[in-house]
């Protein structure tokens, strides 16, 4: 249907329109038209996508000069088809309407391993080594070689469209990832470098956080694209933490071990070098003389190693004199290792502030900053010189490479903690150095400062006003839409004590007390017997969940549980869990039911949908705290506390509370759907973890559900869902939860849309 | 069921009840009322439904209810609990089946401890069935119940039945799993290709699979909402069904034995007949009952004795019935005409069945197209579910008149 969005003409794929999406795009199209930033909390199911999309196409059509391009970035590749398949729905929704062909290209990007077509690599499983093995082939210095000698193998598909690929661009349409590589097939171009090329002149890209936040990656991949574009980050709830990931490094004694053996293939490759070719070694040296910059010349493929640090930062001035040689440089990096190494050997924790790491080495090895800043880029340049074209072996000492080049740029918003053994098991030695981002805001400024409109959206952002302080922007638009609906399908409950009134929580002080993990128990036991099909209970932490298990095997309560549903249990190993969830899955679709014992913050609870009969309740035990005894985290909580002013317990509530609406929302996914969310501890129904559910949780959180007791809960659930299992049908929904054109633009409906918009 | 309330337990030991919170009205008005609306707007689409006559039904109907008898029927969310509940009510359910169906058989299973037990063959004398439900209220309830090899079962005993008459399966399931051997999904299958129908009643929440079933083999799939629903529920069970696909039309052979009201004009009857006699369904009960001259009805094509019909005859097969059990099932195939939906009328302001003014609740009235009077919706239901005949039309002579014509 065509829409009227204050004074926008767009155009929405489908016959019906939910009221909420309605008001998403009017508050998308402020943010738009003011150029500013925007944060959108829209529950899951409710069609985010289909949303955005329409309206940002819509604007792009109208306003071409003011917004060019759109970039969608999203988690996961599933994630990305999906929003590739609901593109492909509006564009031929456009077709239809207008009865020609649409002059916009929007194209889905993914990494070397999802989007090869050579025979031999593309078969390849891991992700590294199908970047080492397609560098191996496409290198300049190896196509080079390929040219005075054919016995060197290159890739075909790589050589077609270096040939031809540039001059004919991709015609306009909607292409994910299967059908770049069709028309890769088709054409014999290398989709994963047609697809890089066509970003530049694409009107919408959609790929994952990383080709944006990561300041190793962004550089390669978006630097062209424009300022006039639009930015969305999808499903952003966790947004903070990928930009503290990205910006982090973690090094152990092994990876130390290995990158002694990558310096000595260093060592022997430029003695070899030496006697046979050393012209090209006093060229690199020219060249580094001149500058970096020049001696970078922009070469597409050899982008295997790049700058950890951000493009704003990446220095103009030539590279110090020290470290400018071939052998000089690796015996620079040498003393780098060990002196990581002496760091390492130690037995206590120690924590260091950069400047505190730079002057330390200042004093042992005598390596100053400068040159350890330029290291990255240094190293880089020496292996491409060595034409070395199998770096799989080298990543240990990129790492390394990274850690020292971050940590003499950066002397604030981060930390140096090198502790001797984790804390599970004191007597094993495994020292871990970690150089640990604390500010979210380094990483994701850069993309504040350069596009016009960042639209941060996900179904759980609550509490909003978190977001702008940790990743220090400054929104025009702030709004957390709540779902209509024809009838009441969440039922959110607070259950805080079993039936013999002891409280239920999972604190430190309460939580190895028998008569809570036995309440824990009961309710599980008894919501097992009053609830159909699947369950899926969250717990705080891996060690907890076993804990729990392990006792209530001993009190016999996996028994009782086994009458009544089959139990399967999420692990640490990806692939047990993913054997698991098949079995769940079958379990609930031929009747006998299941319970999953999960965890939050684990796989399950971040990318895993389980709609309908799959979940048809999520009980959360304890609150899923973070473990507050890390020493990366208390660094983060005290510089969060220094430089932003939040409080430690404010962050650690709110990261509690996201991640517990992240689990409560996987059982909803979709108006049709229903489920019961139990949150399984006293401490929620405080006001302070309460208010920082999502909106639109709380709106049917009652007061009367926030202090129950095992048996209420049970009793309050049966209730309801002999409710819910009356027929329903979309006409029930017509009018309330879903509305026709007609409807919506009826004047009744228009001012309840004003009002929640005021209201918002 | 006033004796069993007393034996089983007292009122503190049952469940916890906020019987207040039924009839209090929902804050934001959404809930309750909301889902009254919902149940409305089915009895609607029901009366609806049945309006529609030209459809073939499968007026021939051979019918197993598979009752849950797991653990779970123990529970007391019904009153007294949901297992002697069920069986009240289907023991009303089975008096108005053969009511409605007289040519009709019916078969009782239960399932418990993974297994499927036959309680009642496919028969259709109504005694003995109803014999059999009393009789299972002293049995225990206990284990998991098993969807699949209650189907296997029912569908094992409906497969050899002829192909004019409906085959259908009635599942009172009160557990929310299912034990099953083997794979469901093939089962379901081989019901779908013998044109079995799968109709099931959830007692305590949507599950998929039952979901499933009954979609895939055109059955109903409904979860009550307390005792007052299930009665609606099971009592929905009792029309025939239209048939689906393709039956194939057939002629079947009824005996109609002759009846014997006086004992004067018995002349051309054998003396077997006026013999005493056991009567042939209580045979082999010790409690057999022994009939007089001239009661009962004789199978007219082996003489067999029988102290009730409809029945079907022991010794040769036959299927008994009477005149007016062929009249009473008349009214499936010449239902009433629908009622005309009107959102207003405002030259009646009171229905001409019950004379009860029309309210603000309900809008909407119902015209009869032949004599045009208005009625309201729950007269509309009650006309087309009990009457079967519209009391305007037969209080006016001439349509009257017009209709036995």
């Amino acid at each position: 249907m065509k829409l009227n969005v204050d004074g926008l003409l767009v155009y929405f794929p489908y016959d019906y329109i939910y009221p909420e999406q309605f008001s998403y795009m009017l508050e998308l199209k402020h943010a738009l038209d003011a150029k500013g930033h925007c944060l959108l909390e829209m529950p899951s199911g409710t069609g985010k996508t289909t949303t955005l999309l329409s309206l940002i196409v819509a604007y792009m059509k109208a306003h071409p000069l003011d917004l060019t391009k759109l970039v969608y970035c999203s988690r996961t590749v599933p994630e990305i088809e999906k929003v590739m398949e609901e593109l492909r729905k509006l564009m031929n929704y456009y077709e239809k309407e207008m009865g020609m062909e649409q002059n916009i290209l929007g194209l889905a990007l993914s990494s070397r391993k999802n989007l090869c077509i050579h025979p031999s690599v593309s078969k390849e499983r891991e992700g590294k080594v199908v970047d080492g093995r397609c560098y191996g082939l496409t290198a300049s210095f190896v196509r080079a070689r390929h040219a005075g000698d054919d016995a060197v193998p290159v890739c075909n598909f790589y050589e077609g469209f270096d040939a031809h690929g540039k001059e004919f661009p991709l015609p306009p349409g909607v292409y994910n990832l299967d059908d770049l590589k069709e028309y890769g097939q088709a054409k014999g171009w290398c989709p994963y470098f047609l697809a890089r090329y066509t970003i530049t002149h694409a009107n919408i890209v959609v790929y994952s956080y990383h080709y944006l936040l990561d300041p190793k990656i962004a550089e390669v991949v978006s630097k062209e694209i424009s300022k006039t574009s639009v930015v969305v980050f999808d499903e952003a709830h966790n947004i903070d933490n990928v930009c503290i990931d990205s910006m982090s490094v973690k090094i152990t004694k092994r990876l130390l071990d290995k990158c002694s053996n990558s310096i000595q293939i260093l060592e022997t490759t430029i003695s070899n070098m030496k006697e046979n070719d050393n012209r090209r070694l006093e060229k690199e040296y020219q060249r580094l003389v001149e500058g970096l910059r020049d001696a970078n010349i922009a070469r597409e493929t050899d982008m295997a190693l790049v700058n950890p640090v951000l493009p704003s930062e990446i220095l103009e001035e030539a590279v110090p004199g020290t470290i400018r040689t071939a052998e000089h440089f690796v015996a620079f990096l040498k003393r780098v290792v060990e002196y990581i190494k002496t760091r390492l050997r130690v037995q206590h924790v120690v924590q260091e502030s950069p400047a505190g790491f730079l002057r330390d080495i200042h004093i042992k090895v005598c390596i100053d900053r400068k040159p350890l800043r330029f290291t990255a880029e240094r190293l880089s340049s020496l292996i491409r010189t060595l034409e070395i074209s199998d770096l799989t072996d080298f990543s240990p000492l990129v790492t390394v490479s990274h850690f020292a080049t971050l940590v003499s740029t950066y002397t604030k918003g981060f930390t140096i903690i090198i502790e001797p053994f984790e804390d599970r098991a004191p007597t094993v030695s495994n020292p871990i150095l970690y150089f640990s981002c604390l500010d979210s805001s380094i990483a994701i400024k850069p993309v504040f400062n350069r596009f016009q409109t960042v639209v941060i959206t996900s179904g759980t952002l609550s509490p909003l006003d978190m977001y702008p302080k940790i990743l220090d922007f400054h929104p025009v638009i702030m709004t957390s839409f709540t779902m209509t609906l024809a009838r009441p399908c969440i039922l959110p409950m607070i259950v805080s004590k079993g039936n013999d009134q002891v409280a239920m929580s999972s604190r430190y002080e309460t939580r190895e007390d028998t008569a809570v993990i036995r309440n824990y128990g009961n309710l599980l036991v008894e919501v097992a017997a009053a609830v159909p099909d699947g369950i899926v209970c969250f717990f705080t932490s891996y060690l907890y969940l076993e804990t729990i298990v392990s006792s209530w095997y001993d009190q016999g309560i996996i028994d009782q549980l086994q009458r009544h549903k089959l139990l399967f249990i999420e692990t640490q190993d990806a692939a047990e869990t993913s054997l698991a969830l098949i079995n769940y899955i079958k379990a609930c679709d031929n009747g006998r039911g299941a319970v999953l014992l999960s965890v939050a913050r684990g796989k399950v609870s971040e990318g895993i949908d389980f709609d309908h009969h799959l979940g048809r309740a999520v009980l959360m035990f304890g609150i899923p705290y973070v473990y507050t005894q890390s020493r990366i985290l208390r660094a983060r909580l005290e510089y969060l506390r220094d430089q932003f002013q939040i409080r430690e317990n404010d962050f650690l509530t709110f990261d509690a509370m996201r991640h517990a609406a992240q689990c409560l929302g996987r059982c909803m996914r979709g108006k049709t759907d229903y489920g019961i969310m139990i949150l399984a501890d006293k401490r929620f129904s405080r006001a302070d973890k309460r208010s920082k559910l999502p909106k639109w949780i709380q709106e049917h959180l009652k007061d009367t559900n926030c202090n129950l007791s095992t048996e209420e809960c049970v009793q309050i659930s049966k209730r309801w869902l002999r409710q819910m299992a009356q027929p329903f049908s979309r006409e029930d929904q017509l009018g309330i939860s879903l509305l026709t054109l007609e409807q919506l633009q009826s004047e009744e409906m228009q001012k309840k849309i004003q009002q929640r918009a005021q209201a918002a | 069921m006033a004796d069993e309330e007393e034996t089983n337990e007292y009122r503190w030991e049952s469940g916890y009840e906020k019987t207040w919170e039924a009839i209090k009205e929902d804050d934001d008005g959404l809930l309750e009322s909301n889902v009254a609306e919902i149940v409305a707007r089915a009895k609607r689409k029901r009366a609806a439904l049945k309006a529609t006559g030209a459809i073939q039904l499968g007026m021939m109907r051979h019918l197993f209810v598979v009752i849950d008898a797991s653990e779970c029927m123990f529970l007391q969310d019904l009153k007294p609990t949901r297992f002697l509940c069920v069986l009240k009510l289907l023991e009303l359910f089975v008096h108005e089946f053969f009511d409605l169906n007289p040519i009709s058989q019916l078969g009782i299973l239960t399932t418990k401890v993974k297994r499927c037990v036959e309680v009642a063959a496919l028969a259709g004398n109504q005694k003995k069935h109803i014999e059999a439900l009393q009789q299972m209220k002293d049995t225990s309830c206990e284990g998991e119940p098993s969807l699949q090899n209650s189907l296997e079962r029912a569908m094992n005993g409906l497969k050899n039945m002829p192909a004019h008459s409906s085959r259908e399966v009635l599942v009172l399931f009160g557990s929310l799993t299912t034990c099953d051997p083997g794979d469901i999904q093939k089962t379901i299958k081989s019901l779908k290709e013998n044109n079995i129908r799968v109709s099931i009643i959830g007692l305590a929440a949507e599950v998929r699979i039952c979901r499933e079933i009954a979609k895939r083999t055109g059955g109903t799939y409904n979860v009550l909402l307390d005792d007052h629903h299930l009665k609606e529920l099971i009592l929905n069970q009792v029309q025939p069904p239209a048939v689906a696909g393709s039956m194939e039309a057939s002629l079947v052979k009824m005996g109609f034995p002759g009846g014997k009201t006086g004992s004067g004009d018995g002349a051309s009857d054998s003396a077997a007949d006026h013999a005493p006699a056991y009567c042939l369904c209580h045979i082999e009960n010790e409690t057999s009952c022994l009939m007089g001259n001239n009661s009962g009805y004789n199978c007219p094509q082996c003489g067999s004795r029988y102290c009730e019909l409809p029945v079907e005859c022991k010794q040769c097969g036959l299927t008994l019935v009477s005149a007016p059990h062929l009249a009473r099932s008349y009214h499936h195939l010449f239902p009433i005409k629908p009622f005309i939906e009107r959102t207003e009328v405002p030259e009646m302001t009171h229905c001409f069945a019950c004379a009860k003014p029309f309210g603000e609740l309900d809008p909407n009235v119902y015209e009869c197209e032949n004599c045009k009077q208005i009625v309201c919706l729950d007269c509309d239901l009650f006309i087309r579910e009990t009457l079967h005949t519209c009391p305007g039309c037969a209080s006016d002579p001439i349509t009257a008149q017009m209709k036995t014509n």
